[in-house]
């Protein structure tokens, strides 16, 4: 069943059009993967997607209309964002950083609390740093906590923007498990951007390839990589 | 590095250190209005004033990094609704805190409506202009029959008669009175009473899930859009609060001197200015930060008052400010600022963190504890 369908997405900003009018769709338990270089609109489809950028055509998640809806709406619907890059609060606390994730849940402290020890549980080195800020960790536990704070909504689908960025590749390596994990065992549907297509494609259910704002390819993993002359323009391998 | 000595967050050693900088605290607030002189019981007057503006500013820039130059105005806005209502309309002072409050909140959020497309110096650039245009529009011509104009408003405070109460307890009385003897004590205990809303209301909203989305939002602004806060509605009740919180400061100063002028200090840009000053030597963004830089800047500026006499000057710092025909209180806490950036860019509560932390090392409240009380879930294996 497809969870979130993008039926025409065209987004940009101000004057500047990023994305024509693409078609995208992540199914119940799939991990979908977007592929493209920098300035293709990789991260433009996340924010159109989130919401926190102006966009127009079709957007449906789970049932709901959300082409309209603001970005904190949105989250409530259950789509969780890591935004690109160190998406962290610095100056608050690891724990603080997990229940500003929790912002928008209605449902009581306690069960707040309940997934703050779970995460702590997944995330053995959030937990040793808990109260340490989290501008002082490392760029990999920083990704880590991005994921855990997001997943402290309790999302349907998690959105990932490029989550390798700058991180050394056992990280990523450790960082795509982590994700691969979340899918295998809680169920959690994922879209993720990503630049090195060789690690993304692995555990990709489905992969979109976008060229300057429109999706050129897609397809399996091994359909894609199965195409030579997909293979050689666009994934360089 | 070994730090000597340790301290356990939530344990008994850091209730006792608690506990002791409350009795100390405590004994201060009574020992000022029952010993101190009236002179000095003035300058804590003014001291309090101050807190509580900078403590307002701290909410809106400190915690939610939202420039503000303009908050003379909300100043302006509780001295001004406290004069009309007081002497135009016969309230009494107290009831027109209240309507002081819901009018700054509403400017506030108003003023916020900018903020949700602009920051950094454009945003400052706003809120200055609100600073500049206030002091104009309260000496407007068409505005004189309510604002008095440039002449301003007096008669805004208490009406002293031999029948207002005592409050004593036990022939004990360090409250003050409104008979007109013993005035100064019952102003002061209105100032530290506003201090001590506005402490209470800013660590209220700062140690909440509230607290947590204005930080998101100083620290991440698309972070916390995608975690779900509501930026406009943040900002909004942000500015907003920080509007009304620092009225009451600027209706302290209606009541304590019975007359409201546009060109007193706090309600024109340089009052901005001083909050914002006092609030960053302070420390921005920690909740004593604005207590202390204000407390330090009245302190300078007071024991500096009567330094345009040559002779009032210790004979030491005589050579370094003799030449000067003014009061240098200003421009020995411009230096201090200056100084500061350098050494204690967190303000004088970050140096103090600093320090403090060569010698005791405050252990935090271990994983597992406090809040979270529900029953763990079995660690899936990966």
């Amino acid at each position: 069943m497809s969870l979130l369908r993008a039926h025409g997405l065209t987004a940009g900003y101000g004057p500047v059009t990023v994305l024509n009018g693409i078609d995208l769709e992540v199914n119940e338990g799939e991990i979908v993967v977007i592929l493209g270089a920098n300035g293709a609109g990789k991260t433009t489809t996340m924010r159109a997607v989130s919401g926190t950028i102006p966009r127009s055509g079709a957007v449906e998640f789970d049932g709901h209309d959300i082409s309209r809806t603001s970005p904190d709406a949105i989250v409530r619907h259950g789509v969780a964002q890591v935004p690109q890059g160190r998406g962290t609060f610095p100056e608050l606390s690891v724990e603080d950083n997990l229940r500003a994730g929790a912002i928008t849940r209605r449902d009581g402290a306690g069960a707040v609390a309940a997934d703050l020890q779970r995460w702590f549980e997944q995330f053995p080195r959030l937990a040793e740093r808990r109260s340490q800020r989290a501008g002082s960790l490392s760029g990999g536990e920083q990704q880590m906590l991005a994921i855990a704070r997001a997943l402290m909504s309790r999302p349907k689908l998690l959105l990932c923007d490029e989550p390798s960025l700058g991180l050394a590749p056992l990280i990523t390596k450790e960082l795509f498990e982590v994700i691969e994990r979340l899918n295998r065992e809680e169920g959690l549907s994922v879209l993720l951007v990503e630049q090195n297509a060789n690690l993304a494609m692995h555990m990709a259910s489905r992969v979109y390839l976008l060229e300057t704002g429109r999706i050129v390819a897609s397809g399996s993993a091994a359909e894609l990589s199965a195409d030579d002359t997909i293979r050689k323009a666009y994934l360089g391998f | 590095m070994s730090v000597p000595f340790t301290l356990r967050s939530g344990g008994p050693g850091s209730w006792a250190l608690r506990l002791a900088a409350g009795a100390v605290l405590v004994y201060l607030m009574f020992w000022i209005p029952t010993q101190a002189s009236n002179g000095v019981i003035d300058t804590c007057i003014t001291a309090l004033t101050l807190m509580a503006a900078a403590m307002a500013l701290n909410l809106l820039l400190g915690y939610t990094g939202q420039i503000s130059i303009g908050h003379s105005a909300f100043f302006g806005i509780g001295a001004y609704t406290t004069g009309i209502l007081v002497s135009k309309y016969g309230w009494s002072p107290f009831q027109t805190l209240a309507v002081a409050f819901v009018v700054a909140f509403v400017v506030g959020a108003l003023v916020s409506l900018p903020a949700l497309r602009i920051k950094g110096v454009y945003l400052a650039l706003v809120t200055l202009s609100l600073g500049l245009v206030f002091p104009q529009l309260i000496k407007a011509p068409k505005m004189e029959w309510l604002t008095g104009g440039a002449r301003g408003l007096d008669k805004t405070g208490f009406k002293f008669t031999k029948k207002n109460p005592t409050y004593e307890i036990f022939g004990w009385n360090p409250w003050g009175n409104l008979r007109g003897e013993n005035v100064k004590p019952f102003l002061y205990w209105i100032a530290m009473i506003i201090v001590i809303i506005v402490y209470v209301v800013c660590r209220g909203v700062v140690k909440s899930r509230a607290g947590r989305s204005l930080i998101a939002i100083r620290d991440n602004e698309t972070a916390a859009a995608v975690m779900g806060v509501n930026l406009a509605v943040t900002k909004g009740l942000a500015f907003g609060l920080s509007a009304a919180l620092c009225s009451l400061p600027g209706c302290l100063s209606a009541i304590r001197t019975g007359n409201v002028t546009p060109d007193s200090t706090n309600l024109t840009v340089l009052g901005a200015i001083t909050f914002l000053i006092v609030m960053v030597v302070g420390g921005a963004g920690s909740l004593w930060g604005p207590i202390i830089g204000s407390a330090l800047y009245v302190f300078v500026t007071d024991r500096t008052g009567d330094w345009s006499d040559k002779e009032a000057i210790p004979a030491v710092l005589r050579p370094f400010f003799g030449w000067s025909h003014t009061p240098p209180g200003s421009g020995i806490f411009a230096v201090v600022l200056i100084a500061l950036m350098f050494v204690a860019p967190f303000g004088i509560v970050g140096m103090w963190h600093r320090v403090i932390g060569r010698f005791v090392k405050v252990v935090p409240r271990p994983a597992g504890t406090g809040t979270i009380d529900a029953p763990a879930t079995a660690p899936a294996e990966a």
